[in-house]
C-alpha cells in the first residue's frame, strides 16, 4: 500500500485531530486533510467571496446566450448603425444598451458577457497545457537528475528568457497575411494565443516541480517503495506525484489570472482573437482611440477584466493559506 | 500585513484609478444629447455637409485675400512628413500645398475655385490646337530664381523641369500618364535626355508637341508641380545622383517663401521627418502674382500622430494650423458647436468605394453586383468616416466641384435609371430581386465559395471592412476577412490582380487635377489593368467602355469634354462595378487668432492666403 498521501499533509500530525464543540462532552473528531483544507478555506471570507464571483463568472460565460436573451440586448456581433449618432460616434448607456455600444454599434454589455468566454477559455486551456508540460518536465528533471536534469533545466532557462510579448507581436506581424504563416499552419486567432501562453508558462511550473521532486525523492517513503522493488514509473506516479498536488493547485490558481491578463495584452496588441469575437483585451484596444467620446467602451470590459483577475488572485492566495498554514 | 490584504488593497487602488479615468472621460463628454442633428437642417443651398459648415472658416474661401494682416509666424502641426520636397517628385496633395508657397508653376488653383486652374508663371490660359496635338503656353516676364541662381526664369527652365521628371533619378509618378504622348518622350525612366516634343522658340514661350490629340490632359497636368521651373545649370549636379537630391538637399525658389537655405542653396530648414522651416524669399519678384503671402515665417512640424491631441493643441493655442491631419470625426461633432470659426472643410476631390473583383465569380455576374450594391448599407460605411457631416453618399464617380459633376446630375446621379443605387441604407427586397435575376431563387447568394476580403487594419477602414463582411454575410456570402497594413493591402493584395482578392473595402481615389479623366481613366479603363500597382481595382474591362474612355481623352473644348466624361461616368455606373459610398470632405482646424483659408485643390490650409488676425 502506498505511503504517499493525496493532499500532501500527512506529516502535519498536530493538525490531524481538531477539537470540536465546547463544554462538558468534549469530543475529538478525526478529520481528513481535505476536510481540514476546506475548513480553513471557508474561514477566509475574502477568498470565499472571490470564489463566489468566479462561480458566477463561469456561469455567466456558460450561459452567455441565455443572459443576453433575458436582458434583451442584441447578439454581440450584431452591428447597428442606428446606435451611432449622425457623426458615427457610439452612444452611451441607455435602456436598449445598458453598457452603451462600440464604434460599430455592437452592444458592449453583450460583448462583455461573451468576452468572459474567451478569457476563461484561454486561461483554463493554456494553464492546463502549461501545467501538464511543466509537471512532466519538472518530474523527469528532478527525479533522474544528472545530464537529463541539466538539459531540461537549461531548456527551461532558455524558454524563461524568451520575450513573450515580442514573440506574440512577431507572430502577429508574420501571420497576419491572407494565408497565415508556415503555409497556413499558424493562423492568427485563439489557438495561437493559447499556444503562445502555454509555451511560455510551463517553465514556472517545471521549476517548482523539479525542486519539490528533488527533496521528495530522498524521503523515507520513496526509499521504502524502492526497497520493495517498485519501478521508477510507479514511484513517480504513485509516490511523488500525489505529493505535488498542493503546490500545483496554488501555482495554477495564480497562473490563471496572469494568463487572463496575457490574453488581454495579446488581444490588445492585435495578436489575439480574430475579427468579431468579443475579447476584453481587444475591446479595450478598440476603445483607446474613442476614449474621450465613448468612455463606456473601455470602462466595462476594463472593470470585468480587473474584477476577474482580482478574484482569481484572491482565491489563489486563499488556497495557498489553506493548504499551507505555516506560511501565514 | 498579510499578503492577501496587501494584494486586495493594491487591486482596489487600481480599481479606483480606473474609475477615476472613466469619470474624467465622462466630464469630457457633456453634450451627449443631440442638438440640431444635421438631418433636420434640410433647407438651404448645398448639401448637408456644406450646410453644416456654413459660418465656418470655409466661408473665407469666397474672399481669400480680404482682411488679412501682414506679418507673424505660423506653426503647422502635421503627423508625418511630405513625400518629397522636389517639385517634380512629389505626388501628395499635402506636399503640393507647401510647394505652391515656395515655387511658381505654370498654373495653380485659387482657394475657392477647384474647377479651373489660373495662370501663375504662365501669362494666360494654355492654347490647345484643334487637333489637340499642340499646346502653347506664354510665360510672364521678370519672375526670378532665388540665390545663388538669381536670374530671370525662362521657358527653358520649365522644359528642363519636365524633362528631369522623366528620368530614373527623379522618377515622377504621373509624367507618363499625362505627358507620355510628347514627341520623343521615353517610355521608361532612364538617363536624362532632351525631349524634342518640348520646344522653346523664345524665353517666354514653350510649345508642347504630342503624338496623339491628348493636349487637354497635358494642359490640365500643367497645374501640377511638374511645371515648376528648375535651372539646369544649378540642378544638373544634384540630378546626377540617384535619387536626385534637388529639392531635399539643394534648391532655388520662385515663390514668396523658401525653405531656409544657406548661400549655396542648401535647404538647412528641411529636416526630413521632422521639420520644414519656411522664411520669406528675399529674391521673390511678385510679378502679377495672386499670392498675398501675409505671413513672415512658417514652421511645419511633423510628429503629431495623435490627431485628437493635435486638434486640441491647435484650438487652445495661438498661431497654429493643422497640416495633413484631420480632427477625428468623433471630435468634429463638438467642434461644430463650439469652434465653428476655427474649422473649415472642402470636398476632398475624390470618392471612396468598396471594390469588388468583376473579372471572376461571383462578381463577374452583373446582377450579383447590382444585388450587393442594392442591399448594402452604404450609410453605415460612411458613418465610420464621420457620416453626412463629412460628405454625401457617392452616387457616381465624378466628385463635387469637378467638371462633369453637374453633367452627371450632380449628387443625384442616375438613381432613377439605376434602381440598385436608390437606397443609402440598403434595400434587401431590391437586392433579393437582383439575386433572383441572377438565378438564385432564395433571394440571397447561393454559391459556396469563400470570398477573400482584404482591408486596411487602421481605423476607420478596419471598421468599414468589418461592416462589409457583415453585410456580405447577411446577403448569403461566405467570407474570410484579412486586415493588414495599408501598404501591404495595396502592394500584396488590392493592387495585384493575381492575388485574387474578391473584395477591397478600403480603396479610394482623388483627382490629380481638375479633370474627370483623372478620376475615371486609371480606375475603370480595362487598358490600364496592370500586374502590379494596378488601380483599376474592380478589374473592369468592357471593350465598348474602354473605347469610349479613349475617345473622351481626345475631346478639347471644356463643355464638350465635361459632357463626354459624364457620359463615360454613366456607362461605368451602369456596369455596377463596385460600391461607391462617399465623396468625402477634408476638414482642417486653426487657432482662434488665425484667419485660415482652405485651398480646395490641396485640401489643406493655403499658406499663401492664411494670415494672423
Amino acid at each position: 500500500m502506498s505511503t504517499g498521501d493525496p493532499v500532501g499533509l500527512v506529516r502535519e500530525a498536530d493538525e490531524q485531530a481538531v477539537v470540536v464543540g465546547e463544554g462538558a462532552e468534549r469530543q475529538i473528531t478525526a478529520r481528513s486533510p481535505m476536510q481540514l483544507f476546506w475548513r480553513r478555506l471557508r474561514r477566509d471570507k475574502v477568498a470565499m467571496v472571490a470564489l463566489g464571483f468566479i462561480v458566477l463568472l463561469i456561469a455567466m460565460a456558460v450561459l452567455a446566450p441565455v443572459i443576453v436573451s433575458i436582458t434583451g440586448t442584441p447578439d454581440p456581433r450584431t452591428q447597428s448603425s442606428e446606435a451611432l449618432d449622425v457623426f458615427g460616434t457610439p452612444t452611451g448607456p441607455s435602456s436598449a444598451h445598458p453598457f452603451g455600444v462600440d464604434r460599430l454599434g455592437r452592444d458592449v454589455f453583450s460583448r462583455t458577457v461573451y468576452g468572459a468566454r474567451v478569457s476563461l477559455e484561454v486561461a483554463l486551456i493554456a494553464t492546463g497545457i502549461a501545467v501538464m508540460i511543466g509537471v512532466a518536465i519538472g518530474l523527469v528533471a528532478g527525479f533522474y537528475r544528472g545530464w537529463i536534469d541539466t538539459v531540461l533545466s537549461r531548456l527551461t532557462d532558455v524558454v524563461l528568457a524568451f520575450p513573450i510579448l515580442l514573440l506574440g507581436l512577431g507572430l502577429a506581424a508574420a501571420c497576419s497575411g491572407a494565408n497565415g504563416c508556415f503555409s497556413g499552419l499558424i493562423q492568427p486567432g485563439l489557438p495561437v494565443v493559447i499556444m503562445v501562453i502555454a509555451i511560455i508558462n510551463w517553465t514556472y511550473i517545471a521549476r517548482i516541480v523539479r525542486g519539490q521532486v528533488l527533496s521528495l525523492r530522498e524521503k523515507e517513503f520513496v526509499e521504502a517503495a524502492r526497497s520493495l522493488g517498485a519501478s521508477d514509473r510507479r514511484i513517480i506516479v504513485r509516490e511523488v506525484l500525489p505529493n505535488l498536488f498542493a503546490p500545483l493547485i496554488v501555482y495554477s490558481s495564480l497562473l490563471i489570472p496572469a494568463n487572463i491578463l496575457l490574453e488581454a495584452a495579446l488581444s490588445f496588441l492585435g495578436v489575439g482573437v480574430a475579427g468579431g469575437t468579443p475579447s476584453w483585451g481587444a475591446m479595450i484596444n478598440e476603445a483607446t482611440s474613442l476614449f474621450p467620446d465613448a468612455w463606456w467602451f473601455m470602462l466595462f470590459p476594463g472593470l470585468a477584466l480587473l474584477l476577474t483577475v482580482l478574484a482569481f488572485n484572491l482565491v489563489g492566495d486563499g488556497l495557498q493559506d489553506a493548504l499551507d498554514p505555516r506560511r501565514r | 500585513m498579510s499578503r492577501s490584504l496587501l494584494k486586495t488593497l493594491l487591486a482596489l487602488a487600481a480599481l479606483v484609478a480606473l474609475l477615476g479615468l472613466g469619470a474624467c472621460g465622462g466630464d469630457d463628454d457633456e453634450p451627449a444629447g443631440d442638438s440640431g442633428t444635421p438631418a433636420q437642417t434640410e433647407e438651404g443651398g448645398g448639401n448637408i455637409t456644406e450646410q453644416l459648415f456654413a459660418g465656418s472658416a470655409a466661408d473665407n474661401r469666397a474672399n481669400p485675400a480680404e482682411g488679412g494682416k501682414k506679418g507673424g509666424k505660423l506653426t503647422v502641426l502635421s503627423a508625418g512628413d511630405v513625400d518629397y520636397m522636389d517639385p517634380q517628385k512629389t505626388y501628395y496633395t499635402y506636399a503640393i500645398g507647401i510647394i505652391n508657397a515656395i515655387h511658381r508653376g505654370l498654373y495653380a488653383y485659387l482657394p475657392g475655385d477647384t474647377t479651373k486652374a489660373v495662370p501663375d508663371l504662365a501669362e494666360g490660359d494654355p492654347d490647345i490646337s484643334d487637333d489637340g496635338k499642340t499646346v502653347t503656353v506664354k510665360l510672364k516676364q521678370g519672375v526670378k530664381f532665388s540665390a545663388p541662381v538669381s536670374r530671370d526664369v525662362t521657358s527653358k527652365d520649365v522644359k528642363y523641369g519636365i524633362e528631369r521628371a522623366f528620368t530614373a533619378n527623379v522618377a515622377n509618378g504621373y509624367a507618363r500618364v499625362y505627358l507620355g504622348d510628347l514627341v520623343g518622350a521615353s517610355a521608361e525612366p532612364g538617363e536624362y535626355e532632351e525631349i524634342p516634343g518640348i520646344e522653346t522658340p523664345d524665353d517666354q514661350t514653350i510649345v508642347f508637341k504630342l503624338k496623339k490629340g491628348t493636349g487637354a490632359a497635358l494642359a490640365g497636368a500643367l497645374a501640377m508641380p511638374i511645371s515648376v521651373p528648375v535651372p539646369k545649370e544649378y540642378a544638373q549636379k544634384y540630378d546626377k545622383e540617384n535619387p536626385s537630391t534637388y529639392g531635399e538637399g539643394h534648391a532655388v525658389y520662385t515663390g514668396p517663401y523658401m525653405v531656409e537655405s544657406d548661400a549655396e542653396g542648401k535647404a538647412v530648414g528641411y529636416v526630413p521627418g521632422k521639420r520644414i522651416h519656411l522664411v520669406r524669399n528675399p529674391d521673390y519678384a511678385p510679378v502679377d502674382d495672386f499670392r498675398p503671402a501675409f505671413l513672415d515665417e512658417i514652421d511645419i512640424q511633423a510628429g503629431n500622430e495623435d490627431t485628437s491631441v493635435a486638434t486640441r493643441r491647435i484650438l487652445s493655442g495661438e498661431s497654429m494650423i493643422s497640416g495633413e491631419i484631420e480632427p477625428p470625426a468623433s471630435q468634429l461633432k463638438r467642434l461644430l458647436e463650439s469652434n465653428k470659426k476655427e474649422l473649415s472643410a472642402v470636398p476632398g476631390g475624390g470618392w471612396r468605394m468598396i471594390s469588388v473583383d468583376t473579372s471572376r465569380p461571383p462578381f463577374d455576374d452583373i446582377d450579383v453586383r447590382k444585388a450587393v450594391i442594392a442591399g448594402f448599407d452604404r450609410a453605415a460605411a460612411r458613418q465610420q468616416r464621420g457620416g453626412e457631416a463629412l460628405g454625401p453618399i457617392a452616387q457616381h464617380l465624378i466628385p463635387p466641384g469637378m467638371a462633369g459633376f453637374e453633367e452627371s446630375n450632380s449628387e443625384k446621379g442616375w438613381v432613377d435609371e439605376m434602381d440598385w443605387l436608390a437606397s443609402e441604407e440598403g434595400d434587401r427586397t431590391k437586392s433579393a430581386e437582383y439575386f433572383k435575376k441572377a438565378g438564385m431563387s432564395s433571394g440571397k447568394y447561393e454559391g459556396s465559395e469563400e470570398l477573400l476580403i482584404v482591408g486596411d487594419n487602421a481605423e476607420p477602414d478596419k471598421s468599414i471592412s468589418q461592416i462589409t463582411e457583415q453585410q456580405l454575410n447577411e446577403m448569403g456570402f461566405k467570407t474570410t476577412l484579412r486586415l493588414v497594413t495599408r501598404d501591404t493591402m495595396f502592394t500584396k493584395f488590392c493592387n495585384v490582380p493575381k492575388s485574387e482578392v474578391n473584395v477591397c473595402p478600403s480603396v479610394g481615389w482623388a483627382q490629380d487635377f481638375a479633370d474627370p479623366q483623372t478620376m475615371l481613366d486609371p480606375t475603370f479603363n480595362g487598358n490600364n489593368i496592370i500586374e502590379t500597382q494596378n488601380s483599376n481595382w474592380p478589374e473592369l474591362d468592357v471593350p465598348a467602355l474602354n473605347d469610349k474612355i479613349e475617345k473622351a481623352k481626345l475631346v478639347i473644348e471644356p463643355a464638350e469634354r465635361a459632357k463626354a466624361w459624364a457620359d463615360v461616368n454613366h456607362d461605368i455606373m451602369a456596369q455596377a462595378p463596385s460600391i461607391p459610398y462617399m465623396w468625402d470632405y477634408q476638414a482642417v482646424v486653426a487657432s482662434p487668432n488665425v484667419r485660415g483659408v482652405q485651398n480646395g485643390y490641396s485640401t489643406t490650409w493655403d499658406l499663401n492666403f492664411t494670415s494672423l488676425r
